[in-house]
């Protein structure tokens, strides 16, 4: 069974915040499915992995419009003021000095 | 004259081109029916408001001289499909006001067909289920029987079309998404070989499993729309041409692996599944006795690939560019808040199943060997495709489950243990409904080659005759 400790880890590494009752109902849930899914390693012993037939798919090297008009992108920010889209600021030039 | 909404895209065709109806008469007809049932069954998230205007563009199209086979038609869309201009949520709250920025490739070859939208369908969150209640939105009843799921993924879409609130429908199928609610509803449903239909504009679930496809009444309608949407894209450089694969001939034989359904198939389902075999044996099919050694294991592969494949491509719902953004103390605490408000409880429950089977430690025993096992049963499917031209299985194992039935997450999974094995091959599927009367819908399920659409419908034909 998967511990909660592991659990938790995988919240932080999927950016997931978990209230304590989910927790504990995914490490239910989740060992329930690794139990089941765990026949693809138990089964596949013999299994050789081959290289897949890959194909190579390329395109002239020329600009090409891209995906949306431009105001559609910028009106689906979260937060916008004219042309910028408002994030959290991350630098902080006295942080050095704290 | 039968209720329009009640006809086949291939009557309603002939209807408008003989001039007895318009694309307006048939898209008020679906309106009305909407407006009678949609509060009860929960089939769409939202109505368009300009349909009716939709309708007399196609008839002014009409009226200057074009035709094709989805001109004027009203088709119902599954919400994780882009239109440009309106709200693609993935019955999710983290999509929930997200309007689409662009045309999916699909849907840009449906209006240039001339297809008129209806609206947009219910789902389960982000695709990921098998009844529609994983929606955000609330649970999409069954028409057949409201005390029982429409399956899903696409349930709204299955419903939409069993309602006739549609003609027919888009939806998308990474692991049995369109088969299996369409083997709930009584309806045909059919997912291309992979690479057959660009996924350019999809909410991506699984890149490597999902495609999307028609729901409709009949075969010939199911053929409409994939004779549409097909075809090479710029946009999805997983896309493949009509020569990718070679062409098949006809051997008039069906393939049967016996030994997947000695337990855990429902009785009602089997006996259904042996008449229609009875079916094709009758129009001089042979059935045959195959074997699928490694084909136990294909849901185990799928439930590690999938999850996999969802923690990477949800990665991007950060609340930074688009959709909902909560804040927290710190920037990883906004990722953190954002995406634990945004997403629900299978989603969440799915990207944390990814995370464990990708993280160092881990990946070799799981992922590795799902990827390994995945090709080792896609090359006994094409071994076995080689022999026969189809092999068939009940759709699903069971009848649509009451709703609230299976709230256990693995026990909705192995409703899947059909479906998901066409994913893991890319190779096409199809179902048919079977049964008649009052019973409750139950479909066969047909697998060809890779590349070979046609016998699939060829033989659907047979089957719905």
């Amino acid at each position: 069974m998967i511990s909660i400790e592991d659990i938790r880890n995988l919240a932080t590494l999927a950016r997931l915040k978990l209230a304590p009752a989910e927790e504990e109902s995914l490490q239910k849930d989740i060992s329930n499915i690794l139990d089941y899914v765990g026949q693809v390693s138990a089964a596949s012993a013999s299994v050789e992995r081959e290289v897949p037939v890959l194909r190579n798919v390329v395109r002239n090297d020329v600009p090409t419009p891209t995906l949306g008009e431009r105001e559609s992108l910028l009106n689906a920010f979260p937060k916008r003021e004219g042309d910028f889209n408002v994030v959290r600021k991350i630098l902080d030039k006295d942080a050095g000095a704290q | 004259m039968p209720e329009l909404n009640k006809l086949t895209i291939t009557e309603a065709q002939a209807k408008m081109e003989a001039g007895e109806i318009t694309a307006v008469d048939l898209a008020r007809a679906c309106l009305a029916e909407i407006e009678k049932q949609n509060t009860e069954l929960n089939i769409f998230l939202e109505v368009f408001s300009d349909v009716e205007a939709q309708a007399a563009d196609a008839d002014k199209r009409r009226a200057a001289g074009e035709k094709h086979p989805l001109l004027g038609i009203p088709l119902a869309i599954k919400d994780n499909i882009l239109i440009e201009g309106r709200v693609a949520s993935a019955a999710s709250k983290m999509l929930e006001h997200y309007v689409a920025t662009y045309d999916a490739t699909v849907i840009k070859k449906l209006k240039e067909a001339g297809a008129v939208f209806i609206g947009r369908t219910n789902m389960d969150e982000f695709a990921m289920g098998g009844s529609t209640e994983n929606s955000a939105f609330g649970p999409t009843k069954n028409p057949r029987d409201t005390s029982r799921v429409p399956g899903g993924s696409s349930g709204g879409s299955a419903a939409a079309v069993a309602a006739h609130m549609a003609l027919g429908a888009l939806g998308t199928d990474t692991g049995g998404s369109i088969r299996e609610p369409a083997a709930f509803c009584g309806l045909v449903g059919f997912k291309p070989t992979y690479g057959a239909v660009s996924r350019s504009g999809l909410i991506a679930m699984g890149s490597s499993l999902d495609q999307a496809g028609p729901l409709t009444h009949s075969v010939a309608d199911a053929e409409a729309i994939f004779d549409t949407i097909r075809g090479q894209d710029v946009l999805d450089s997983t896309t493949i041409t009509e020569s990718t694969y070679p062409k098949a001939t006809l051997k008039k034989k069906i393939g049967v692996p016996r030994h997947l359904l000695k337990e855990g198939v429902d009785v009602e389902v089997l006996a259904q599944f042996e008449q229609s075999l009875e079916k094709l044996k009758t129009q001089g099919y042979d059935i045959v006795d195959i074997e699928l050694p490694s084909a136990p294991l294909a849901l185990s592969a799928y439930y590690v690939i999938m999850p996999a494949e969802v923690s990477t491509n949800l990665a991007r719902f950060d609340g930074v560019r688009y959709g909902l953004s909560k804040k927290g103390s710190t920037l990883a605490d906004d990722y953190a808040v954002t995406r634990a408000e945004g997403f629900g409880p299978e989603v969440r429950r799915r990207i944390m199943l990814g995370t464990y089977v990708l993280s160092a430690g881990y990946y070799d025993a799981y992922y590795g060997k799902a990827v390994a096992v995945r090709q080792k049963i896609a090359k006994e499917y094409s071994d076995v495709l080689a022999t026969v031209d189809a092999i068939a299985v009940p759709t699903a194992p069971s009848v649509a489950p009451k709703l609230g039935e299976k709230s256990d997450p693995l026990s909705m999974y192995l409703l899947d243990v059909f479906t998901v094995t066409a994913n893991i091959t890319g190779h096409p599927a199809l179902t048919v409904p079977v049964g008649t009367g009052e019973s409750l819908p139950v479909g066969i399920q047909l697998t060809a080659a890779h590349g070979d659409e046609a016998t699939l419908f060829t033989l659907g034909k047979v089957l719905e005759r």
